[in-house]
């Protein structure tokens, strides 16, 4: 398709977009989407928002589905299942918010947002080389064990040093960005740095504009951004996957004695893996912070934040890097849809506004049923996640993308799509329609 | 950095070495503590040493044990009964209790586990993990609905320990320079008892032979005739029960919060002192509970003499006790070559 105009736009990048049209048509599918929700919201009404969660959620979903997929590009790869993981969350959520507060030595407060959200990676880095050179000298479960034990270490001292809040105020309810009065507003911008028009800040009150366009809405801007970053994110990892490093990464994964015996490192590989996944997770956390401004232990340092990116890492297929991503929006989708966690709309409301009046006034034992409904479809999203997690396990062990690529008998669903969608042009131009 | 260490500490611990007094409380605190480590881990220990199963939902059948005890205590009215009276029913409770998880755990095997034998292990450790996370969100959903404790799910439920456990257990007896309270009494007793138990039914009963046996070498043990299906769902059941009991017990200590994240707080500490203790051997189980024990009760002391002030001291040591018995001896107390290193 650009083959003609060659000057402009060199050639490899339609075979590249060839190549992944499905990645093309689901970056385009998440940029139409907080526009979608708000039409398809004002047509259908309450029936639509039962089932779409917020531009709100999705920025959420966004930096922990980024979360499930570092954590998969370490455990789903190399088979060492880093059961600590939150701990590089949790780093990176903490660098943010302390480096622009000014808590961290040798870090000038009130630095760009971009400097401090690379240098908590590179730190979280720094600390996976660290528990992975205690932690890569044991395999299986006590690995988990280690790594478990470390981030809970993390835990225990986020939840009491009180040199992370200033003030006076309990560490376990959390630290914000820019709280004490020597330190600015927390700004976060995210963009190349230098290039103005590329530039914007995220956050409730960010700005309204991006490349020149005004979207009237904070919200959509931010989304935008922090969807670019996981973007970028997702590229690199896919990247690495895809070099001769992510091939010995799967090598040890199958067979590491066999991998040793060929004469590879394989604690070389296993380290950069573990650093490499932990600067991603920490990206994450930074990027959870990003719009909120806060972070408390319980969303970072917390056993079950890895808990939930294993959940997400299951579903989605374990070993399958995209699939973790749609694992977590499809939880956080059923959450929403039974349990109302978003926010947003729910099955609750949707029943209560749907059904006739003698129905919800039914009395069950002391109860209407519009108390029942109540008290079990609200904020009990765990339950929900759990049962579906076994049922997966049990009966859908490789997750969604995995079925899905063993069913098409491909390597890649993107690559399958783009040959067969290719094929269907080819044959379509070289016999004209009849 | 930190501001853990306070000026008096040299004359802290001197004070502590010449006090016969002081030492004897701290090393009853940590036989006590012990024993209640020893009850939260032995049935996830038995049920790893034969089934390689790692139970992630341990902590929540501990925790359903607590709610449960709670529950029959202040429904028997345990409180208007006496000493005598109050203790009796204790046991009564725990003995339901365990009856009670014992058949949850049976369920639990014969429905899920047992589906899963042949995949790789990691997959135990997700089933658990899953069926924990449900667990917890539906005794949530009770607390809330049924109005237990007010619909607090974090806040310990404290009211069936303040009216059901008799005054004797709590007040503190002194002979010479030792003193103790009832209740550690105990819980160093059921502590011995949990451990005599175990020991027994390893190395004296027939079920015990085939549970070892089946350790030893699955496939023999199979071969030999051994219905090694159904050890798995005994042994499974027993570990069950016993976290069960171990709930009863976390119930009358006011140390413990009977709530949800009970759940959490039995079960790491209990991955501690499995792996401490070396996957898979119920001895070093044993030991490395008395070991937590010893240094949850040092830490209590220097906390309270102002030594160390970090509040969740307790937890912070577990876990380092845990980093740096693997980084000695990665395989833990007793451990032996290649349990757990698969997966």
């Amino acid at each position: 398709m650009s083959t003609e105009n060659g000057e402009r736009v060199p050639a490899w990048i339609g075979q590249y977009l060839r190549d992944h049209l499905l990645l093309v048509v689901i970056v385009a599918m998440f940029v139409a989407y907080p526009f979608l929700y708000g039409f398809l919201t004002n047509q259908f009404g309450i029936a639509a928002a039962m089932i779409l969660p917020e531009t709100r959620t999705m920025l959420t979903i966004m930096a922990l589905g980024l979360f499930a997929m570092s954590f998969d590009f370490v455990s789903g790869y190399t088979g060492y299942l880093s059961f600590g993981h939150a701990a590089f969350f949790g780093i990176g959520a903490y660098f943010v918010v302390m480096g622009f507060n000014g808590q961290v030595p040798l870090v000038p407060a009130e630095l760009p947002f971009m400097v401090l959200l690379v240098l908590g990676g590179l730190v979280a880095a720094v600390a996976a080389l660290l528990i992975g050179l205690i932690s890569f000298r044991l395999s299986g479960v006590y690995f988990a064990m280690i790594t478990l034990g470390i981030s809970e270490v993390l835990y225990v001292v986020s939840n009491n040093w009180d040199y992370i809040t200033p003030g006076s105020s309990d560490p376990s309810d959390g630290v914000a960005a820019g709280a004490p009065s020597d330190v600015g507003f927390f700004e976060p911008v995210i963009g190349i740095p230098f290039v103005d028009p590329l530039n914007a800040m995220v956050g409730p009150f960010g700005d309204e504009t991006l490349l020149g366009f005004d979207f009237g809405d904070p919200q959509i801007v931010s989304y935008f951004l922090i969807g670019a970053v996981v973007l970028l994110c997702y590229l690199a990892m896919k990247r690495i996957i895809h070099s001769p490093f992510g091939k010995v990464m799967i090598a040890v994964r199958e067979n590491e004695e066999r991998a040793r015996a060929i004469g590879y490192n394989t604690f070389r590989y296993k380290m950069g893996a573990f650093m490499i996944s932990a600067f991603f997770g920490a990206i994450a956390g930074g990027l959870l912070v990003a719009y909120v401004g806060t972070i408390d232990p319980q969303n970072s340092f917390f056993f079950l934040v890895t808990g939930f990116a294993l959940v997400a890492a299951i579903i989605g297929g374990l070993g399958t890097l995209a699939g973790p991503f749609f694992g977590y929006i499809f939880l956080e989708g059923v959450q929403e849809f039974l349990a109302r966690e978003g926010g947003g709309g729910g099955l609750q409301p949707f029943l209560e506004q749907t059904l006739p009046g003698g129905v919800l006034e039914l009395n069950l034992g002391g109860l209407t049923v519009n108390e029942a409904l109540n008290s079990f479809m609200t904020g009990h999203g765990e339950f929900y996640a759990g049962i579906i997690f076994v049922l997966f396990v049990l009966y859908i062990p490789i997750g969604l993308l995995g079925t899905l690529r063993q069913r098409l008998g491909t390597e890649s669903v993107a690559k399958y799509i783009s040959r067969r969608v290719t094929a269907r042009f080819d044959s379509a131009e070289s016999q004209p329609a009849d | 950095m930190i501001d853990l260490a306070a000026p008096l500490v040299i004359g802290d611990i001197a004070d502590l070495l010449t006090s016969p007094g002081e030492m004897s409380r701290i090393v009853i605190e940590g036989l006590a503590k012990g024993s209640l480590y020893l009850m939260i881990s032995a049935g996830l220990t038995l049920i790893f040493g034969l089934m390689d199963v790692i139970n992630f939902a341990h902590g929540a059948f501990t925790m359903y044990g607590a709610y449960i005890a709670g529950a029959a205590l202040l429904g028997l009215g345990v409180g208007s009964m006496g000493f005598l009276g109050s203790m009796g029913s204790i046991f009564v409770v725990m003995l339901f209790v365990f009856l009670l998880l014992a058949a949850l755990g049976v369920v639990f095997e014969v429905a899920l586990i047992r589906k899963l034998y042949e995949y790789p292990p990691i997959f135990m450790i997700l089933l658990t993990f899953g069926f924990a996370i449900t667990l917890e969100e539906l005794m949530r959903m009770v607390v809330e609905f049924g109005d237990i404790n007010n619909g607090q799910w974090q806040i310990d439920w404290a009211t069936p320990r303040i009216e059901s456990v008799p005054t004797e257990l709590a007040s503190t007896t002194e002979i010479g320079f030792l003193s103790f309270s009832g209740l550690q009494l105990l819980q160093i007793a059921f502590g011995v008892l949990t451990f005599v138990g175990i020991w027994a039914f390893l190395n004296r009963t027939r079920y015990g032979l085939f549970v070892r046996a089946g350790v030893e070498d699955e496939e023999m043990a199979k071969a030999l005739g051994i219905n090694i299906n159904r050890t798995f769902t005994a042994v499974f059941a027993v570990g069950s029960g016993l976290a069960g009991i171990a709930g009863v017990m976390l119930a009358l200590d006011p140390l413990w919060a009977v709530n949800v994240p009970l759940a959490l707080a039995v079960l790491l500490p209990a991955f501690v002192i499995v792996i401490v203790g070396g996957l898979g051997s119920f001895t070093g189980t044993a030991v490395a509970s008395l070991l937590v024990g010893m240094i949850d009760a040092l830490g209590t002391w220097a906390f309270q003499t102002g030594v160390i002030t970090f509040t969740d001291l307790d937890q912070l040591m577990i876990f380092g006790i845990l980093v740096v018995m693997l980084i000695l001896r990665p395989r833990g107390l007793f451990g032996v070559e290649g349990q757990g290193d698969h997966g």
